[in-house]
């Protein structure tokens, strides 16, 4: 990444405009347009189906888009020049069974101006038991590992990872936030897709959500709590005190504990301070990003 | 280069440590031309014939199952389309394959040869050798086109039913098992329409030191030409389908 043109540093890392992709009667994906800049990890959400391994295959150059047209640090999406920049977790980890992952990853190497030293890699995702040994007895943790050390062996300026710790264990996919937020902040770009939220959460700086091929929502986690606007306020109430019967209609019970979500906390936690003399405990937290998604899906604003 | 050294290394080291792919296709031609060509044939020009169609049948082995079996059990796998992510053209992929055709046929070749003069007492010159070596390395052309095709029309789970399908009855109907003369009139009717009778016409003509008849010149030609179509439409629709 050092070692980058003036032309790679100022250019987006990735710039779609309009892409489109029929499969038959299907229509996958439909006027996607985005962009991630140099140093950015941008996260692409949506539920099965709803079109992010295409909107990859289209940004890698493993597929052509029927409409519209995608750049990787200027060059076009699929190009040699394109690829020298980028990094690729395969998505499925299934590796010739008769070689190491030493063999794969020195082969990965090989292919770039710059690779990482094998080793690095081998101690940074664990791999340092497995490394020598023929991939037919790994289990399927074990080859996630290999996989997300071949998208960085390159040491690329863009990594796209494809739901990259499906099957690994917490560890592993603690390993693989804490290395990947730290390849962002040293100028790495990164395109992730995954079920797991706080993966999201903990790597991404954006997120752009997508839902049956189109766009759905597009923005920093930031600015995305920000408008949904909503908190989560939590409080106790001593046991023998009075409950005004307004609270049910803003607050469900689990126990002593009271909880709800409202876009306006403040004025709420000053009314429960006014009317609840007894009032103990009270939190007020932005929700997470996977909350906030879902009361944004019930209140209908995306 | 470096590229091309990694491919050449990731290739062989797949193939040699897969016995699954070597055995049958360098130790087959060898033990078969041991059991059956060698004993059949006797002794004399017919015995060194059956060395030769043996040798072919070595180079027909290599192209169907490098080529055909683990083309198709590549192009399906993730692992394939991952190394299209890769800064690299083809050329390099397909170097390495080619390079390991060569080497593993001339392998197998050499074997029989060997085979045939410890088991069939058969004494060819290094010079009539060498021109069987050549012959069988300008086959190896048509019949790669042949296990190419196969590669990108079959699927994994099917490719190794097929290969077999075709490869042995066109063994059988090009007279490399059974010499011509002796194959029934209406299958060598048959057996000369197919490449590998071709095939075995060079071979047997240059371990005459004859040259090769020019009938089968031009059905080799038409053969390869042919065959290379076949691979380049089956290619095209394996690409579409997959990255189209």
């Amino acid at each position: 990444m050092d070692a980058m043109t003036g032309r790679t540093a100022t250019v987006p890392a990735i710039s779609a405009r309009g892409l489109g992709k029929r499969f038959g009667r299907i229509e996958a994906l439909a006027d996607l347009s985005l962009e991630l800049r140099r140093g950015e990890a941008l996260g692409l959400i949506g539920t099965n189906g709803a079109g992010k391994t295409t909107a990859l295959t289209l940004l890698q150059g493993l597929r052509r888009a029927d409409t519209g047209r995608a750049e990787i640090f200027g060059h076009p999406a699929g190009s040699v020049a394109a690829r020298r920049h980028v990094g690729i977790t395969p998505q499925n980890a299934d590796f010739p069974e008769q070689m190491s992952a030493r063999d794969v990853l020195a082969y990965a190497a090989a292919h770039f101006e710059r690779p990482q030293p094998v080793g690095e890699l081998v101690a940074a995702f664990g791999l340092e038991r497995l490394v020598d040994r023929r991939m037919d007895g790994f289990s399927g943790g074990e080859l996630r590992r290999v996989a997300l050390a071949l998208a960085f062996v390159g040491n690329p300026d863009l990594v796209f990872a494809d739901e990259p710790t499906a099957g690994l264990d917490t560890g592993g996919q603690d390993m693989f936030k804490a290395y990947a937020r730290a390849y962002v902040e040293s100028g790495g770009s990164l395109l992730l897709t995954s079920h797991h939220w706080d993966e999201i959460e903990h790597i991404c700086d954006r997120i752009v959500m997508i839902d049956r091929g189109r766009l759905l929502l597009e923005g920093t986690l930031d600015d995305i709590r920000r408008n949904a606007g909503r908190n989560r306020i939590s409080f106790r109430i001593a046991e023998s005190a009075p409950v005004p019967s307004w609270l049910d209609e803003h607050f469900q019970r689990e126990g002593q504990r009271w909880s709800g979500v409202s876009a306006d906390s403040d004025g709420l936690a000053r009314r429960l301070i006014a009317d609840l003399p007894a009032l103990q405990d009270v939190h007020i937290e932005p929700l997470d990003l996977k909350e906030t998604i879902a009361q944004m899906q019930m209140e209908r604003t995306i | 280069m470096a590229i091309l050294r990694a491919n050449l290394a990731l290739t062989f080291k797949r193939l040699l440590r897969q016995p699954g792919f070597w055995v049958p296709t360098i130790l087959f031609p060898a033990m078969l031309y041991a059991f059956f060509g060698a004993q059949n044939a006797g002794g004399g020009i017919a015995a060194v014939y059956a060395a030769a169609s043996f040798a072919v049948y070595a180079v027909l082995g290599v192209a169907f199952f490098q080529f055909g079996v683990s083309i198709a059990e590549d192009r399906q796998s993730a692992f394939a389309v991952w190394q299209r992510s890769l800064p690299a053209r083809p050329f390099a992929s397909w170097t390495a394959r080619l390079c390991a055709a060569l080497v593993f046929s001339i392998a197998a070749v050499a074997l029989v040869l060997a085979t045939a003069r410890l088991v069939g007492d058969l004494h060819i010159d290094a010079a009539t050798q060498a021109r069987l070596l050549a012959v069988c390395l300008i086959l190896a052309v048509p019949a790669t086109f042949m296990g190419t095709a196969l590669g990108y029309l079959a699927s994994r789970h099917s490719v190794v039913a097929v290969a077999n399908l075709i490869f042995l009855p066109m063994a059988y109907l090009g007279g490399l098992w059974v010499p011509p003369p002796a194959l029934p009139p209406q299958i060598d009717a048959i057996s000369r329409w197919t490449p590998t009778r071709h095939m075995g016409e060079a071979a047997w003509a240059a371990v005459d030191g004859r040259s090769i008849p020019h009938t089968s010149v031009a059905a080799l030609l038409v053969f390869t030409l042919g065959f290379f179509a076949l691979t380049w439409l089956a290619y095209s629709c394996d690409r579409h389908a997959r990255f189209g």
